[in-house]
């Protein structure tokens, strides 16, 4: 309950220091409409040929590449988000006065991001919202399905930005994660296009990824109306990506603490 | 009485990080490996405030850092409360508070009081407990009207009576203070060593570690000292103790007229000198025999300067302070 209670805290304080700017929030809202129209716009132009989307029969490639663009969202911030607020209150200062109480420095760590992974979700839903508008049809009868492999989507990616956290501790910059995955992910995780139509089996390094199954997942829910049981491939492969990224996270994440206590370095940046 | 802090053959080594063509090369790293604190022991007594001087890069605020568990010694053994600090730094850190005189340890775009309640949750503190225990502070840190003000609109000596109510928000027994009059002007500066003496020592009970080379703070707020330099205590005692270490140690103080330049006397052995409104004063070993004093004298005259007077004055803590400097290894 107090661990809870202190994650309530780091929200609040990232809520009142987010409201304190809020032309930059209005500038946010302001360029997922021009991301949403400049995507439409591309979709619309390049027409993919038939059959390009094999797993999503009669799928408009605007919805297949927005669902995608939306959702990989939060990797994007898992991967930015630990280590971006890791070094801004190194910056700043706060970092050192968070380290001096008594609360463990993962739930630090964890709640420090719980801000980004919300306004994630609120850029995911505007995005969905306006696509909307741009002709974007969303199934809702797979609604539970969809939430499980969101919780999982974000759990496995978390793993991988505390990771990159720790890299950030340690190193304070030059964090090999975040450019490995998000480059790869980009590549082969089937945000743009399906990993399959890569050549030379390159998209076979796409099961490599958890966002290939993540997208696959929430678009057959979202876009196809998929049922659970037809699911399970990818929540199985999620949870052995979450089985293994948290705890490789959090071990990670342990020792570069403790070897940034052992050099002196902890607050430095 | 028991000690609060116990600090026992204390050592901190910093060693360069090699970089990447260092380790594949397996070349040394240009820098050197520092020395910060060197065989360290202290105690601190209960109730006792207890002073670290030193100049910057003494070593201080790395004791400090190790004292609140940001950083682990290299060698040696600290208790703080009772606890190992290799065992239980959890204990130690809910035990503790730290006023810092780092201004950007807070958010500046929230308040006062915001600020407050987010540290105050990071001690497990929360609802109606936390709201209470926050306007107690404020109040009597006089902060009640700026509460709900921005941080960043603070003065800087409402910023570091914020820094006193955040490390009191869990009422710890033991206070670390980091040079908390640094950026205070005199009247802020008194106001705060009053309520550091009279309310958190004399009322409260709690132990207070302050490290500071403001030695006139330490004067006037300190049972006992420790000095520090390289990373060495070069001694430790009460502050009415100190004369011994600057055994031989005097001060003089000449009013003179027409002297523009400090004379050239003084060197050798004296090693506190200063010109200020016709007023010359000069501290260090004089020897008992009078020729320094007398060369002095001499100096000020062939400098066209006159004497209008010359009195034997204590010396200063500063004065101590920078012989003790001189004479470190």
């Amino acid at each position: 309950m107090t661990r809870l209670r202190t994650m309530v805290a780091f929200f609040r304080k990232d809520l009142l220091e987010e409201m304190s700017y809020r032309t930059a929030f209005v500038m946010q809202v302001g360029g997922i409409l021009l991301t949403v129209s400049l995507w439409y716009l591309i979709a619309g132009f390049l027409k993919p040929p038939e059959g390009a989307l094999p797993e999503f029969p009669g799928v408009p490639y605007f919805a297949y590449l927005l669902v995608g663009i939306a959702f990989s969202h939060y990797l994007w911030s898992a991967l930015s988000s630990f280590a971006t607020k890791l070094r801004g209150e190194q910056l700043t200062g706060t970092l050192e006065a968070m380290l001096m109480t008594p609360t463990p420095i993962p739930l630090i760590i964890l709640s420090s991001a719980l801000w980004d992974f919300f306004m994630t979700s609120v850029r995911v839903v505007l995005y969905l919202v306006l696509g909307a508008c741009f002709g974007l049809q969303l199934r809702f009868d797979s609604l539970v399905a969809f939430f499980i492999i969101l919780l999982l989507t974000i759990l496995a990616f978390s793993g991988i930005g505390i990771l990159s956290a720790a890299f950030i501790l340690y190193l304070k910059r030059g964090d090999p994660i975040n450019f490995l995955i998000s480059s790869a992910s980009a590549l082969f995780g089937g945000v743009f296009i399906p990993a399959q139509t890569l050549p030379h089996h390159l998209g076979e390094l796409g099961r490599l990824l958890p966002i290939t199954y993540a997208l696959s997942g929430i678009r057959k829910s979202l876009l196809s109306g998929t049922r659970l049981q037809d699911l399970l491939p990818e929540i199985f492969a999620l949870m052995v990506f979450v089985v293994l990224l948290v705890p490789l996270g959090m071990a990670g994440f342990t020792l570069a603490v403790r070897k940034a206590r052992q050099e002196g370095s902890l607050a430095q940046y | 009485m028991s000690a609060s802090i116990e600090i026992s053959h204390l050592s901190r080594l910093f060693k360069p990080r090699r970089s990447l063509g260092q380790l594949l090369t397996r070349s040394r790293p240009r820098a050197r490996e520092t020395w910060a604190l060197r065989d360290v022991s202290l105690e601190v007594p209960e109730g006792a405030i207890f002073g670290l001087l030193g100049p910057n890069g003494a070593g201080k605020t790395t004791l400090l850092k190790i004292l609140s568990c940001l950083i682990l010694p290299t060698g040696g053994t600290v208790r703080v409360g009772g606890h190992d600090l290799q065992r239980n730094d959890g204990a130690i850190q809910r035990t503790l508070g730290f006023v810092s005189s780092d201004e950007r340890s807070f958010y500046w775009r929230l308040t006062g009081r915001q600020n407050l309640r987010f540290f105050g949750s990071l001690y497990q503190l929360h609802g109606r407990a936390l709201s209470e225990r926050i306007a107690y502070l404020l109040d009597r840190l006089e902060l009640v009207e700026q509460a709900d003000k921005p941080f960043g609109d603070y003065s800087s000596g409402m910023k570091q009576r914020l820094a006193m109510a955040r490390a009191l928000l869990h009422d710890p027994p033991i206070l670390l203070l980091d040079e908390p009059t640094r950026s205070l002007d005199p009247i802020s500066a008194k106001h705060l060593r009053r309520f550091i003496a009279e309310e958190l020592n004399g009322r409260e009970k709690k132990t207070l570690f302050l490290a500071t080379h403001n030695l006139q703070e330490a004067e006037q707020l300190c049972h006992r000292v420790a000095v520090l330099s390289k990373g060495r205590v070069l001694g430790e005692g009460s502050v009415e103790d100190l004369p011994p270490w600057g055994k031989g140690q005097e001060a003089y103080v000449l009013v003179v007229s027409g002297l523009d330049q400090i004379p050239n006397s003084l060197k050798n052995g004296i090693t506190w000198t200063s010109l200020t409104g016709g007023r010359l004063r000069a501290a260090g070993e004089f020897g008992r025999d009078g020729e320094r004093l007398s060369l002095l004298l001499a100096d000020v005259l062939r400098l066209g300067g006159r004497v209008v007077s010359c009195s034997k004055v204590e010396p200063t803590l500063q004065e101590v302070f920078d012989r003790i400097e001189e004479e470190a290894p």
